[in-house]
């Protein structure tokens, strides 16, 4: 016996290995059970006459076989897509938005113990000292809202944003923080709010998916994928990943040596194996494996200027500040534009790199903050002034914001003076904006105590915030949910209130 | 202090206890209009034994409610009625009990009931209002109608706020707009009066409500600033709640005393307040969400126009869940849209959205969309169509906004336009509107936001440069 033959024969013995092992007990008794209970419900459900319900409701239902199906909200949405920029290791409300004139007369001050008591934090420990804002501050626009002169670009669209002065979390450990703000809970498991947002409308292009997660700043979240996975709803929903540096997907143009017909000859086959595969198992995961492929091929094929934002004009470029190939937070959002554009409801950008405990250069506040700042600056005013120039402001929310705040003291990690300024996590107050969709401009909700510490009125939870974004796009967030382990889930299981005040 | 709270106790027996009477009564009510032969005829000699114990229990429920009545929960106009018609339940029933002990009574038997059937009806009905409220039945029945109940106190603006009476002017208007419901003379939930100065003063059963001086002591500062999903917070979680300016007012009064005749300007004003207070001398800010589907009902459109536009490569959708009105886009069939769009005749009724961006829809077609009368939203940018397309829009005067954004549309064919009453924003960048044009538009269109685009970013040489360590202070 030759090597290839031997070698051939193995592979085939561990297919069939493979194939036996597929077939346990348990599929058999499962297999029958179905199909002796299919039989009898058939014929109960014939002689009830019933089929499936001529409503038109009944095409907004989940078909497994179509999941991405575009699907009417429960009343009209002002917001037709949201764009959701996420600053992962949450920046400081203290040097950006949050103007605190009584922190400047305090820096350096040991910090009281009545702030201190019964309270925890991430790093602080013993007593720290305050630490005064460390940036600049002027009143913008007409509304007159405070934004620090780390933020040059956007203190001249101020007047297009609610700000939310006092958010509150109670997670201040980045990766449950950041699940908690995008999913409604600190632990794995639950689906994030873009695929909620898919869940409940499909996707209006069938060539683009309904969400789309981009990330920036070097690494991941700290909580992972998590924060744009389906949790337990189908995984078709979950955020599709486009690549961060380079082209966002892979083969836009056919590679060397393929042919057009040859990729979508082999995309079929793929599919075809796959539908095999969900006839014998019936696991509705396999029609999401489907989908996904045929997904990947439209966006490489159907609309690959889409995906592209090398093609945009000149102008563009400049007003974005972007840098195609590179990985970079301004090309991101200038994608976002184009996707948002095309129909896609839901874009998640994750910008890493803002968690300033004051450890080294570049986590400091002097230093490495301030070019963060300077990374978002110019691309996210572009993005406002953009859409609102296309007339996609009215129709398309802004959320910016990171998992939780800052604290108004200086942090002293295990006691000691740090090398560099920087602040601690903080859960009591921070500040996140959002601006188009429905949303009032030149608004200042909620207000923190005279040092930033914690917040006084108009206190906004994550699930307030998920609230108001799922009743901008059409969605009532106490009655929007999926049936899971023997019972509804929400995005903002039972809590949760919509800002109305920030509302147009 | 025991026998306060064991009346108390006993009071909140009644909303119970009054289930025995109402249900024993009226089954002695319907057994009185049985007739006197024939099938049901026997069960006639249980009445007299079931009259007994209806009447035994209505006393009970008297007892209790007379008790209940005395917590000063509810409101007293609609407490009185309620007791007097409870006590008239019992009377009669005694009186009906009464007529049984003498046989010549029997004639009398099938009035009496009616009588007996319609008062236990109408008590009832009145003391499911004093503990659901009065429009407890109704509101889904209103709701269901799609008519609004809320009322809302309208604030009336105050000529010169400095000059105004603190308490009378600036302070009482938010209490009775969001307190007098529960809190004043028709009911004392916690037996709490606000209207009067002496009252509000004096606080509720739990004691002082305001603190003078001490807004942060003070109850009722404290309850309207708990979470909205605590059992104390105020007011109550499905009743209009205090706005932010309205609790930063009510803080403010406090921490200046409290006072009931000094006027404004005599108080302290710290920065904060002093726009909130200037707010007052303008009418409150009306609810201008307008909603983006016409307000109007429409007939369901046919299914099969909806198939065969979908068919033609379009999304089709209702705007929200039980609407008529449809939402149309095309962003996979660009290419024939002129070829599509007769398809939209049979719904041009039912459409309230269109997206027809970087389509090639040509002027001709627009002759189609300008039948689509219930038309709110149309985007249309990025299309070859000219000022002779727009021409064929005017009828469209539902429409709110309009994205011509990427056209060659010029000045004079928006012009055209000015005629639509529900028009809100106009966008216009990249058209062939000229520089000079834009004064005689913005003129045109004095209420509609009109977006030219064009928008710049200064450029910054700190967006491109880097702070690096060696920068540090």
């Amino acid at each position: 016996m030759t090597q290839k033959e031997l070698h051939n024969e193995r592979l085939i013995k561990e297919a069939n290995e493979a194939r036996m092992r597929m077939h346990t007990r348990r599929h058999f008794l499962k297999e029958s059970a179905m199909g002796l209970g299919s039989l009898a419900l058939g014929a109960l459900l014939q002689s009830c006459g019933s089929g499936a319900p001529a409503l038109p409701e009944a095409a907004n239902l989940f078909d497994p076989a179509h999941p991405l199906t575009p699907k009417f909200p429960m009343f009209p949405a002002k917001a037709r897509s949201v764009i959701y920029l996420h600053m992962a290791g949450a920046p400081s409300q203290l040097e950006l938005f949050d103007y605190k004139p009584e922190l400047m007369k305090l820096d350096g001050i040991e910090c009281p113990p009545s702030l201190l008591e019964g309270k925890r934090f991430a790093f602080i420990r013993g007593v720290p000292k305050m630490l005064g804002p460390q940036a600049k501050f002027k009143q913008h626009g007409q509304s007159g809202a405070w934004i620090s002169d780390r933020l040059p670009h956007l203190s001249t669209v101020a007047d297009e944003i609610s700000f939310l002065k006092a958010c509150t979390t109670d997670q201040f450990n980045h990766a449950p923080a950041q699940l908690l703000i995008h999913t409604g809970s600190p632990r794995l498991g639950r689906p994030s709010i873009g695929s909620w947002a898919t869940y409940g409308l499909g996707s209006e292009n069938q060539n683009l998916p309904g969400f789309v997660a981009l990330t920036s700043g070097g690494s991941f979240p700290d909580a992972g994928k998590s924060v744009w996975g389906s949790g337990f709803l189908p995984s078709v929903y979950q955020g599709v990943q486009c690549r961060s540096q380079g082209d966002p997907v892979l083969f836009i143009n056919d590679p060397k040596g393929m042919s057009r017909d040859m990729r979508k000859a082999s995309i079929d086959a793929i599919n075809e194996v796959n539908q095999e595969e969900y006839k014998e198992y019936n696991d509705p995961e396999t029609l999401s494996r489907i989908a996904q492929y045929e997904m990947a091929y439209k966006m490489q094929i159907s609309v690959p200027e889409v995906m592209n934002i090398n093609n945009e004009p000149q102008y563009i470029h400049e007003m974005y500040g972007t840098q195609p190939g590179r990985e970079s937070f301004a090309n991101n959002v200038l994608l976002a534009r184009k996707l948002v554009e095309n129909g896609v409801r839901f874009v998640q950008l994750f910008d890493w790199g803002w968690d300033t405990h004051g450890t080294s250069a570049d986590g400091s506040l002097n230093i490495g903050f301030i070019n963060k700042c300077r990374s978002i600056d110019k691309s996210i005013t572009a993005l406002i002034l953009d859409l609102k120039q296309r007339g996609l402001l009215e129709e398309t929310l802004i959320v910016w914001g990171g998992e939780f705040g800052r604290t108004p003291m200086q942090e002293n990690r295990e006691g000691k003076e740090m090398m560099f300024k920087g602040r601690d996590h903080h859960v009591d107050a921070f500040t996140c904006w959002m601006a188009g969709g429905g949303v009032k401009g030149g608004v200042s909700y909620g207000e923190t105590d005279e040092i930033g510490y914690s917040s006084i009125s108009g206190k906004v939870t994550a699930f307030d915030m998920q609230a108001t974004i799922l009743n901008q796009l059409g969605f009532d967030h106490e009655k929007f949910t999926y049936q899971f382990q023997g019972r509804p889930f929400r995005l903002t299981d039972v809590e949760g209130e919509v800002i109305r005040d920030i509302l147009a | 202090m025991i026998l306060l709270s064991l009346s108390e106790l006993i009071g909140r027996f009644h909303p119970a206890l009054v289930h025995l009477p109402i249900g024993i009564l009226a089954l002695a009510g319907l057994f009185l209009l049985l007739p006197a032969r024939g099938l049901l005829a026997p069960l006639r000699s249980s009445i007299t034994p079931i009259l007994l114990i209806g009447f035994i229990s209505a006393v009970f429920s008297c007892i209790t409610g007379y008790v209940l009545s005395g917590s000063g929960d509810y409101p007293e106009r609609l407490v009185g009625i309620h007791q007097w018609m409870g006590i008239g339940v019992t009377v009669v029933t005694g009186g009906i009990l009464l007529t049984r002990i003498k046989p010549s009574g029997e004639k009398w038997q099938w009035p009496l009931g009616i009588v007996l059937l319609l008062l236990l009806l109408f008590t009832g009905h009145q003391g499911g209002s004093l503990t659901h409220g009065e429009d407890y039945l109704m509101q889904p029945l209103n709701s269901m109608l799609g008519r609004d109940t809320t009322v809302i106190i309208k604030r009336k603006p105050l000529p010169d706020v400095q000059e105004a009476a603190a308490y009378a002017g600036v302070i009482q208007p938010v209490l009775q707009a969001k307190c007098f419901g529960c809190h004043s003379a028709s009911k004392q939930k916690g037996k709490l009066r606000m209207d009067q100065p002496a009252l509000l003063m004096k606080g509720g059963k739990n004691g002082e409500i305001i603190v003078p001086g001490k807004s942060a002591e003070s109850e009722m500062i404290i309850r309207i600033l708990l979470p909205k999903n605590d059992e104390h917070h105020m007011a109550p979680k499905d009743k209009p709640q205090a706005t932010e300016q309205e609790t930063a007012l009510l803080k403010w009064w406090i921490d200046n005393g409290a006072s009931f005749d000094k006027k404004v300007k005599e108080l302290a004003q710290p920065e904060p307040i002093r726009p909130v207070l200037l707010a007052l001398e303008h009418e409150e800010e009306e609810d201008k969400s307008i909603p983006n589907i016409p307000l109007s009902p429409v007939e369901q459109a046919d299914e099969q126009a909806i198939q065969a536009l979908r068919d033609a490569g379009a999304v089709v959708l209702p705007v929200a869940a039980g609407s008529h009105y449809l939402s149309a886009s095309f962003f996979t069939s660009t290419d024939s849209t002129d070829l599509i769009m007769p398809l939209l005749l049979p719904l041009k009724r039912q459409l309230a959205w269109i997206k027809l961006g970087n389509t090639k829809i040509s002027d001709a077609s627009l002759e189609i969309l300008g039948q689509c009368v219930n038309l709110t939203r149309l985007n249309l940018s990025h299309t070859p169509i000219t000022d002779k397309g727009l021409a064929y829009l005017a009828p469209l005067n539902q429409l709110q906004s309009l994205n011509l954004v990427g056209t060659s549309v010029t000045a004079s064919g928006v012009a055209a336009l000015k005629e639509w009453k529900n028009l809100q924003s106009l966008y216009l960048y990249h058209t062939n509107i000229q520089r000079e044009d834009w004064v005689e538009l913005k003129r045109l269109f004095p209420d509609v936001i009109l977006d030219s685009g064009g928008y710049k970013l200064q450029f910054l040489a700190t967006d491109t440069q880097q702070v690096k360590a060696s920068a540090r202070e």
